[in-house]
């Protein structure tokens, strides 16, 4: 196939040239677009994955917004007037409180991995204004499945292993 | 042995499904070439052209576009044809080779792969069967699958439920016991014992450790039942895990002097109340007997410890060890367990950091 | 029967599938048609043997056959029927099995209906959908065999996730794989054209009908996978940009834009490597989505580290299929007889802007989408690109891009004329003024720019229809002669138009739901009542209820408008007692196309309860406009068009086999 149209090129219209030139610039111009908003909006909409031991190391200001994540300190949920809920987010070796107010994901407990997103206070506490039990395909958090399949299957006088989890085969 | 002989006549037939599925095609005479087949495809394609535009499916400057396009192909795959007739040669040693992988290569890559992995000799095992064929081994597992089939089917019988929790219990299957004892209460009642074997359960459960939720249940169980023993020294345990010993002694030792003299706990008290580094009232009883107390839980924990140090790939094993050296209350031996997981998992830092949290939580950090 | 039957059906699968990926394409090379007849019959087998491994594991789910560690882990003797059989493919290994399953099943549709197909075509065709099967079924057996046993067999499993228990969830991703798994069709026929180094508009027509059914299983399974996650997950939205969302959007674009290209190809014969791009890249991206979602990536760089076999291997997989197959289009397609150049107002020249468009969102979603994985393995430092992003990528690209959609119809081919094509649209942008002037009166609050898209899906939608009605000439002929030409319109046409305002109503609904919901959360005790957009709902009381394997704490709620009673809502706070974990059961009632959404949080000990209300207006839109859109595609699929050198009836083939022998 030749070029579309008339052949002269003084006819109404481009010239092959002009044409090609119109694509390729047309072209250009959205991937300059889209490579524009890209970095317009990347700049604004990252937040920073921390620990609670990052926020102390990298020495984080308050009004810093993040995420932060770790597992929900055991017996650190109390749960206040209009739907607040105050936990303790660690890591094992550091611990911040956070205060969240309204429904706590289905998959909150004491002990599992939890992502929360907000903003440092003035005294390490956390604002957090989302709660996340971090998905995997099967829409479960990762660790909340791996503490579910091996949970506690011990108890006192009973040395033998689980006959109930046989050993997987290869 | 029927069994497995039927696997294998499956494998064979299959085996032989899959070689003719090749060979069939192979076998068949096909004398035109591969250009003259297209020309057949092309020439068709015209006809159904035509036949569209008859019929006003497509538009006439359409139907044009396509019959001239359609042509093009043909005229091209004709003159291949006509161009092809040497290509006959090798066709023949071609069909042989595609001949012997079939017959020889197929097979050969299935058996190997299968042989990797398969275990022609082990047959299904549909649990309607299994259950069917069970009934004489008097086996534990095989009587909890029994009652449990049966509770699938009836989840409100509580009797059922009151049954199988102090099994799930004994098998180590601690969230099922929990399960079992709550259901039982909620179906059957609440007693104090009832109550008070839940708050157990919640507590092995938890590792030992009387949760807030252990500890309101054995609060309701002694308000339904004063005096019962077993939340009395969970209630003790509690005391002592919050970090008031005091109180857990106080406790234990009101407890030693309301308790009848020959009640079977009272060695298991006097015993916890030393641990705590307290005297047990010595009026009571008699000499401590063989109580189900701290030298059984002594031996499970060394059980453990052992295994641990023969095979120390379970890493949740490796917790329960921790936790259960604090709670005997030997802080240095859990710092060891928890430095040896440590050691063994460095390379996981997910379990790092759940070790780091517990060792947190127990308060013997410093490893 | 024994599992073993299965595992051995997909090793005989594997065997067959590495004979088709040789012997076909040697054929072929040295012009054998012997060997390219191997083909057909090749595929066909596979298609057996994997079909015969999947229904030995689904039988093995039925008789709880737990022998077989992948039944013991996901299934349980309680569970109820259809869950049993939504089990097979609700985990990883099964899920592979079924992908699998699928593809094998393009081909062996190839095998039967591409008897119009030149042969060697076909033979390639074949032969690198053989190498793609080749590739997950030694993946499979590798890595994921559903087949492995467990000795002794446990007596109960460990049930299924109760998220996982959901009709939606037991077709959904049936549908999205037969989606992701068609592009491998598109992928193939582009693969064997480089190789055949020769290229034409057949070769398009031969293409459009798979990428449309391609194109059509994979809105229908995205767009359930959205119903699904809005109405169970209990969070009241309906796309969350997650990765995994994202992972199914990439294909879809580019897919679009492959359907799109493909017409100007067919008709003009330009952009021909283009084309040959994009099918690939499409495909590219179908593997990349299963690699996201199957590799566990996306958990964390890090969880891909812990189980590293699947995941390299999988990545190896897509390296290997991606870079060979751009190598291959660098080393080859300079061969292909370059197309045309065209005006820039002319069709051709509006679905060239089609296509960039398509494209450049598609390259926003995915650099939202990798930046984080790649940042986190390049310097360890764990971000996250959030919904913003996408919004400001995404949404200003869309907006030209459907705009655009409105006049491409109407532009002719090879030169076309703007100011004409705006004339003829003077109803739909009066339309769409009035719309926005409407909206304006009648909301208070909102966005500023809400009415302005409202206006804007108006005009796709008396667009899509002003394209109808020139056609027909409606208004200006008399009403039988308009008849007569709706009739004579190429299925084509009406798909296009039908697929077009389906986009106008699902941006309807995406604007009513964004701009317009309202939203609070309450702490009710039974007796108190809470207002939403002019609903009184009254918590009567919290009732305990035993279901199968789970128990429930309902909510009863009565629903009053305006003082009359319309209904009760009973959402629920579930408990599911094999696994101890709890779920969330939303509750929707359906007021024409909006709907009230109530979503339970935990019941505290003082008898009272937290509930998040929402007010939906239009948001059943979204769903119906993908709908829409699924219907135009089965149109243009139906168009006798496509049919030469694609699927015949298999009617007449059968007569002509007959009438052959």
């Amino acid at each position: 196939m030749t070029t579309i149209g008339t052949p002269a090129p003084a006819s109404r219209g481009m010239t092959r040239k002009q044409r090609r030139l119109t694509l390729i610039g047309l072209a250009l111009g959205v991937l300059g677009l889209a490579a524009g908003l890209v970095l317009y909006s990347l700049s604004g909409s990252i937040t920073l994955f921390q620990s609670p031991t990052d926020v102390v190391e990298k020495n984080l200001q308050p009004g810093t917004r993040m995420r932060l994540g770790g597992l929900v300190e055991g017996g650190s949920v109390r749960r206040g007037e209009n739907m607040e809920v105050a936990f303790a987010i660690t890591d094992g070796r550091t611990t911040i409180p956070v205060a969240y107010r309204g429904i706590l994901p289905d998959l909150f407990r004491e002990g599992q991995g939890v992502v929360t997103e907000g903003v440092l206070g003035p005294d390490r506490s956390f604002r957090a204004d989302s709660v996340l039990a971090r998905h995997d395909e099967n829409y479960m958090p990762k660790e909340v499945a791996d503490s579910l399949k091996r949970q506690g299957h011990w108890k006192p006088g009973d040395p033998a292993p689980n006959p109930n989890a046989p050993a997987r085969q290869r | 042995m029927d069994g497995s002989i039927g696997i294998w006549l499956a494998i064979a037939a299959m085996t032989c499904a899959a070689v003719f599925a090749v060979l069939i095609p192979l076998s068949r005479r096909t004398d035109t070439a591969a250009d003259a087949r297209d020309v057949e495809v092309y020439k068709d394609q015209l006809a159904e052209v035509d036949r569209d535009a008859a019929a006003g499916l497509i538009g006439p400057a359409e139907a044009e576009a396509a019959r001239i396009e359609v042509s093009r192909r043909l005229i091209a795959a004709a003159e291949r044809a006509g161009a092809s007739g040497a290509a006959g040669e090798g066709m023949s040693r071609r069909r042989r080779i595609a001949a012997i992988a079939a017959i020889v290569v197929v097979p050969a890559i299935a058996a190997l792969a299968y042989g990797l992995r398969g275990q022609p000799g082990y047959p299904g095992q549909p649990l309607a069967e299994r259950q069917r064929a069970a009934p004489q081994q008097s086996d534990v597992a095989t009587l909890i699958g029994r009652i449990e089939a049966h509770l699938a089917t009836n989840p409100e019988d509580g009797r059922g439920w009151e049954v199988v929790a102090p099994v799930y219990l004994r098998m180590g299957r601690l969230p099922d016991a929990v399960r079992a004892y709550s259901n039982a209460m909620r179906l059957l009642g609440v007693t104090a014992d009832r109550q008070a074997d839940l708050a157990e359960a919640q507590t092995i459960a938890a590792g030992g450790v009387v949760s807030a939720e252990a500890k309101a249940g054995f609060e309701r169980a002694l308000a339904l039942g004063p005096g019962h023993p077993k939340a009395g020294y969970f209630l003790g345990l509690a005391s002592e895990q919050d970090g008031k010993p005091e109180e857990a002694k106080a406790r234990w030792t009101r407890m030693i002097g309301e308790a009848p003299a020959d009640a079977p706990w009272l060695g298991l008290l006097r015993s916890e109340i030393a641990r705590l580094g307290g005297t047990a009232p010595a009026a009571a009883a008699p000499a401590p007997q063989a109580t189900p107390g701290p030298a059984q839980i002594r031996a499970m924990v060394d059980g453990l410890a052992q295994r641990l140090a023969a095979d120390g790939s379970d890493f949740d094993s490796w917790l329960r060890l921790v936790r259960s050296y604090v709670v005997l209350g030997e802080g240095d031996k859990a710092r060891e367990a928890a430095a040896s997981a440590r050691r063994l998992f460095a390379a996981e830092a997910e379990k790092i950091a759940r070790l780091d949290s517990l060792v947190n939580e127990l308060g013997i950090g410093g490893s | 029967m024994s599992p073993e039957i299965g595992h051995y059906a997909l090793v005989l699968g594997l065997a067959l599938a590495l004979f088709q990926s040789v012997v076909p394409i040697w054929g072929s090379r040295k012009g054998d048609a012997t060997l390219m007849a191997t083909a057909p019959s090749v595929a066909l087998g596979q298609f057996v043997f994997v079909t015969l491994a999947f229904a030995v594991l689904t039988h093995a789910y039925l008789v709880s056959d737990f022998s077989v560690e992948n039944v013991y882990l996901n299934s349980h003797s309680s569970k109820p029927l259809i869950y049993k059989i939504s089990g097979v493919w609700g985990n990883h290994e099964g899920s592979m099995l079924l992908w699998v399953v699928i593809l094998t099943l393009f081909s062996a549709l190839v095998a039967l209906f591409g008897r119009n197909l030149p042969l060697s075509l076909k033979a390639n065709v074949l032969a690198v959908q053989g190498w793609i099967t080749v590739a997950f079924l030694v993946f499979i057996l590798k890595t994921s065999n559903p087949f492995a046993r467990l000795a002794p067999a446990p007596f109960e499993g460990r049930d299924l996730n109760p998220l996982l228990q959901d009709v939606g969830l037991a077709i959904h991703p049936p549908l999205l794989y037969l989606g992701y798994v068609g592009f491998s069709m598109s992928f193939a026929f582009a693969v064997a054209a480089l190789i055949d180094g020769k290229i034409d508009a057949a070769w398009a027509r031969w293409v459009r009908p798979w990428t449309l059914v391609a194109w059509i299983f994979l809105t229908a399974g995205i767009s359930m996978g959205s119903y699904w996650a809005y109405y169970e997950l209990g969070w009241g939205g309906w796309w969350f940009w997650d990765p995994v969302e994202n992972a199914s959007l990439m294909p879809w674009l580019a897919g679009t834009a492959l359907l799109h290209s493909a017409i100007v190809m067919e008709k003009r014969e330009a952009l021909k490597v283009w084309t040959v791009l994009l099918a690939i890249l499409t495909f590219s991206l179908s593997l990349l989505g299963t690699f996201l979602v199957r590799s566990g990536v996306l958990t964390s760089v890090h969880a891909f580290a812990v189980d590293p076999e699947r995941g390299v291997f999988i990545l190896a997989i897509l390296v290997a299929f991606i870079g060979g197959s751009l190598a291959l289009y660098a080393w080859r397609a300079p061969l292909l007889k370059q197309g045309g150049l065209f005006a820039p107002v002319s069709r051709e020249g509006a679905l060239v802007f089609n296509n960039l468009f398509l494209t450049a969102s598609c390259a926003a979603v995915f650099v939202g989408t990798l930046y984080p994985l790649a940042l986190e393995t390049l310097t360890g430092a764990k971000i996250s690109v959030g919904p913003p992003f996408f919004n400001w990528t995404f949404g200003p690209l869309m907006v030209p891009l459907v705009i655009a959609m409105t006049f491409g119809p109407l532009v002719a081919w090879k030169r076309g004329d703007l100011l004409a094509v705006a004339q003829r649209l003077t109803v739909a942008l009066v339309v769409g003024i009035a719309a926005i002037a409407v909206t304006y009166a009648v909301t208070t609050g909102g966005p500023v720019l809400a009415p302005l898209f409202v206006g804007l899906a108006a005009f796709i939608i008396v667009g899509a229809m002003v394209d109808i009605a020139e056609r027909t000439q409606l208004f200006r002929a008399p009403a039988s002669v308009s008849f007569a030409r709706a009739r004579g319109l190429p299925r084509a046409a009406w798909g296009t138009a039908v697929a077009h305002a389906g986009v106008g109503v699902m941006l309807l609904g995406i604007v009513g739901e964004t701009a317009y919901k309202q939203e609070t959360i309450v702490q009710m005790r039974p007796g108190d009542s809470v207002q939403v957009a002019g609903y009184d709902l009254t918590l009567q009381a919290l009732v305990p209820v035993q279901g199968p394997n789970y128990r429930d704490l309902v909510a009863r709620l009565q629903v009053r408008e305006g003082g009359v009673p319309v209904g009760m809502m009973e959402p629920a706070k579930r408990l599911y007692t094999a696994r101890n974990m709890p779920t969330t059961e939303a509750a929707l009632k359906t007021r024409g196309v909006s709907q009230l959404y109530v979503s339970p949080g935990d019941a505290t000990a003082d008898g009272s309860i937290a509930m998040r209300f929402f007010y939906k207006p239009m948001v059943l839109l979204i769903w119906i406009g993908t709908l829409v859109m699924m219907l135009g595609g089965l149109l243009s699929l139906s168009d006798r068009r496509l049919r030469v050198g694609a699927p015949k009836p298999s009617a007449r083939r059968a007569a002509a086999v007959q009438a052959a022998e």
